[in-house]
């Protein structure tokens, strides 16, 4: 008696305690099949990120964590070619991490700064393609028309015509190309991001430097380029998934430093209106837009900035706080996009989009709308609790330089890739969880 | 920064009842559904129909306690990942006291204590709410002193006066992180206290038909001087300085029909129908006293809708001693779907409950119920973005003593 009341006490605090289940649906590749994925694309591919081409960047890259969610189905591998944790980038430094900063002014405050003094200069010095073959062969700044030019991993190319990243994981620096690099693997899947990194390459250049042109053959025009790539990748008989370019020129990195953010006190603004005197720019207490050089505005080629136009991210702050660049040094054009200039982006924009989607269509390759999410991003959006944003640091979704997106971020676009590949292939891959992935770290 | 942040802090509620509104109250009209206005037993009548307590004709003490055993599992949508609450176990209690001057006094008197809401829910660590809330501890005591009076043979009016005191934990990550990689952390933390009435009319229209109507006003709850604690990386703890906060909770009004046949000596049939006027709940704001460029006052929406809830239950005296009773509600949910949120993942439900009671003496009895329910919601927060399903289950074993003063 007493051990049947224990018997039916125990029962009763299971059955109680028991927690509510859900029947998950089986995870599956659906129609496609990446035991040999391969990712193409610039520097947003490679993981290059706060800064620099770094491990943790690598391993947070939307590709990286593409091919996670894959494993969520069934083991495949991956391999990329991994950097170190300090990381380097074209001018020899290393990662962005949030720290505390000391400025010209002797201010010390909360700001992005470089984990190590140098960068790690081994990351670049050596070929490790015998540790390949890479998976992800997303190469920083690539330039599309190189794809498939061999020798862009040859320093005797030259300026222009060689790239140091993707020096380090070519096959064969006098013959190999990135394009024949990825088709050596003989992909099963591909993704692909190409075009963005084009843009980015004029636009952090302040317009300096040339975009591709919109049509011209492989080598010197992006619908050619691309063609190839999209040919010669689908021709293998791989399913692919290829990103539309979003509008760069809405990057933390075009948008942190107000065109008037110039503020001035009245002894300033004599002093200023005196030095000026005469080339039609005249200063008042308060905001005032910056000073650029400008050779279209004789006489004196310098100008006020307009509204609209964009500051960039590179420019050295200390010379504008103490050193009177932006009024008395003006911006030159590397540190500015104009507005004609940012124009010309977005009309590129669009006409590299069009060109992606057309060819997309060509070659049965499904499209993801990468543009819809950084617009989303723009306007401000909201994740399981967490509010993001196209603002710097605080917007949480991209790194510390501005350009590319943390690893939160990376995961966001992982999850677009994944929603069109579940509906493209009738696959049915998790995605991944945003919250597990870091945005900001903070001291 | 993050200006947003918090608009997330979400609105303290109940989790295992229709909006945040527990209906756990005496063990004889739980075990018939949660009905029980026209039907004047014991002691809950002061609670389910002041006008009613008149027609009880002893003096009595009632004691009654009910545990509540209620589980969610998330869902998340896209991810397929799974958390679960792990709440402790709820404790709601009540006491009546119904007391006559002499022997068949027109007039009652009557206390009540009760906890119409109250419970912790707790979110497993790291969850994927984890920065909509990750736990919320409500106690509240309700004190009604209530009067009853017949005013004929058939018709009862009774009012109560209610005084309620609360206490509120609100917690939730921030999704700010430091080098180790543990992210910022809210506390809110306060009591409040506000007041209302309940009355009702009580109308013995035959011997074997009763009839109720029964209002219980809105109280607002004000929370004055609340503390909120953050927890943030050192470098930004001057954007989330920790501080005093207010706030307030309207617990709405609730309107009650309520229909009691007998039959005969054995039977009784309880009906209610409830309509809880959930409109009050349109905004759950919080104004800190230090804002700064990360900590703004927030006002979210909540947009309740009135809703209502239809109780029946029967109950078979099968001997001088012992009494079985069973019974369902059918409630509808006063939350829009994009309004869920993980302290309320509310829904349509159906209750079931059975009950019984023991006569042990001519002074004591006691009363035991059994609650069980279960539902599902699947929704996608508009202010957190959280999506997924909510699967609740809930078993409420109550016991209730009661004891007849001579």
């Amino acid at each position: 008696m007493k051990n049947s009341i224990y018997l039916i006490a125990a029962i009763s605090l299971i059955t109680i305690s028991c927690k509510p289940k859900f029947e998950i649906e089986d995870p599956s590749f659906g129609e496609m099949n990446p035991s040999s994925y391969v990712a193409l694309g610039g520097s947003s591919t490679s993981g290059y990120s706060d800064g620099a081409y770094h491990l943790n960047g690598q391993e947070n890259s939307y590709v990286a964590i593409l091919a996670k969610q894959f494993e969520e189905v069934a083991a495949t591998s991956f391999i990329q070619p991994l950097a170190s944790a300090t990381g380097i980038n074209l001018d020899g430094n290393s990662r962005l991490i949030m720290g505390y900063k000391t400025d010209c002014k002797g201010v010390n405050s909360l700001s992005p700064v470089r984990v190590a003094i140098n960068g790690d200069n081994t990351i670049l010095g050596a070929n490790i393609y015998s540790s390949g073959p890479f998976n992800n062969i997303g190469v920083p700044d690539l330039d599309i028309t190189k794809i498939n030019t061999p020798g862009y991993g040859n320093s005797a190319s030259g300026t222009g015509n060689y790239n140091e990243f993707y020096s380090r994981i070519t096959s064969d620096e006098i013959n190999g190309t990135v394009l024949g690099d990825a088709l050596a693997q003989n992909p099963t899947f591909f993704t692909v991001r190409l075009g963005e990194q084009d843009i980015l390459n004029y636009a952090t250049s302040g317009g300096t430097q040339a975009m591709p042109l919109t049509n011209g053959a492989t080598g010197s025009g992006f619908d050619g380029s691309l063609d190839e790539v999209l040919s010669a990748m689908s021709g293998t008989g791989a399913k692919g998934v290829i990103a539309t370019v979003p509008n760069v020129v809405d990057f933390p990195f075009f948008n942190t430093i107000p065109f008037d953010g110039l503020v001035l006190d009245a002894s300033q603004v004599t002093t200023l209106n005196a030095v000026f005197n005469g080339t039609g720019v005249s200063f008042q207490v308060g905001k005032n837009p910056f000073i650029m050089l400008d050779p279209n505005s004789p006489p004196s080629f310098v100008r006020q900035m307009l509204p609209g136009e964009k500051i960039l991210l590179s420019i050295p702050l200390d010379s504008v706080k103490c050193l009177g660049m932006g009024t008395i040094n003006p911006f030159s054009d590397k540190y500015i996009l104009t507005l004609e200039e940012i124009d010309s982006i977005q009309t590129k924009t669009n006409e590299y989009n069009t060109i992606i989607r057309q060819q997309a269509g060509n070659y049965g390759i499904a499209v993801v709308d990468l543009a819809e999410l950084y617009s989303s991003l723009k306007a401000g959006t909201v994740y399981n609790g967490i509010s993001l944003s196209t603002e710097f640091v605080s917007g949480g979704a991209f790194s510390l330089d501005g350009l590319n997106l943390n690893p939160r971020g990376q995961s966001m676009v992982a999850n677009q890739f994944l929603e069109v590949i579940n509906k493209t292939f009738n696959a049915n891959i998790p995605f991944a969880s945003s919250i597990k992935y870091p945005g900001i770290i903070f001291p | 920064m993050q200006k947003i942040l918090f608009l997330l802090l979400i609105l303290p509620l109940q989790l295992f009842s229709q909006g945040y509104q527990v209906n756990l109250q005496g063990q004889v009209s739980q075990g018939m559904g949660g009905a029980g206005s026209a039907l004047m037993q014991d002691g809950s009548a002061l609670f389910f129909n002041p006008g009613g307590a008149s027609f009880i004709h002893k003096n009595e003490i009632s004691l009654n306690l009910t545990p509540t055993f209620g589980n969610s599992t998330f869902l998340e949508n896209n991810t397929n990942s799974i958390a679960h609450t792990t709440s402790p176990v709820g404790t709601p209690f009540s006491a009546y006291g119904i007391f006559q001057i002499k022997d068949s006094s027109k007039l009652k008197l009557g206390m009540a204590i009760y906890t119409p809401f109250g419970s912790t829910v707790e979110w497993e660590d790291e969850w994927a709410g984890r920065f909509a809330l990750t736990r919320l501890k409500l106690l509240s005591i309700f004190f009604q002193p209530t009067v009853s009076y017949r005013l004929t043979d058939k018709i009862g009016i009774g009012a109560g006066f209610i005084y309620s005191y609360g206490k509120v934990n609100l917690q939730k990550d921030l999704p700010i992180q430091d080098a180790n990689g543990e992210y910022g952390h809210a506390e809110l933390d306060g009591s409040g206290n506000g007041i209302g009435f309940n009355v009702g009319l009580f109308l013995d229209l035959t011997k074997h038909v009763n009839f109720a109507i029964t209002y219980r006003s809105k109280i607002d709850m004000k929370v004055d001087k609340g503390t909120a604690t953050f927890t943030v990386p050192s470098s930004l703890e001057d954007k989330f300085p920790s501080g005093n906060f207010s706030s307030s909770l309207p617990l709405p009004s609730v309107f009650t029909f309520g229909l009691g046949i007998t039959p005969n000596d054995k039977l009784s049939i309880a009906f209610d129908g409830n309509y809880t006027d959930w409109t009050a709940y349109d905004t759950l704001s919080f104004d800190y006293e230090n804002n700064t460029e990360s900590l703004d006052d927030t006002k979210s929406p909540r947009k309740y809708v009135g809703s209502i809830a239809a109780r029946l239950g029967v109950q078979y005296k099968a001997t001088d001693k012992i009494t079985g009773r069973v019974g369902f509600t059918y409630a509808l949910s006063p939350v829009i779907d994009r309004y869920i949120t993980p302290e309320t993942p509310d829904a349509n439900r159906l209750n079931w409950t059975i009950g019984m009671g023991y006569k042990i003496s001519d002074q004591f009895s006691v009363d035991a119920s059994l609650l069980f329910t279960q539902f599902k919601r699947e929704a996608t927060n508009e202010e957190t973005g959280l999506s997924g399903t909510y699967k609740t289950r809930v078993w409420a074993p109550g016991i209730q003593i009661n004891y007849t003063l001579k």
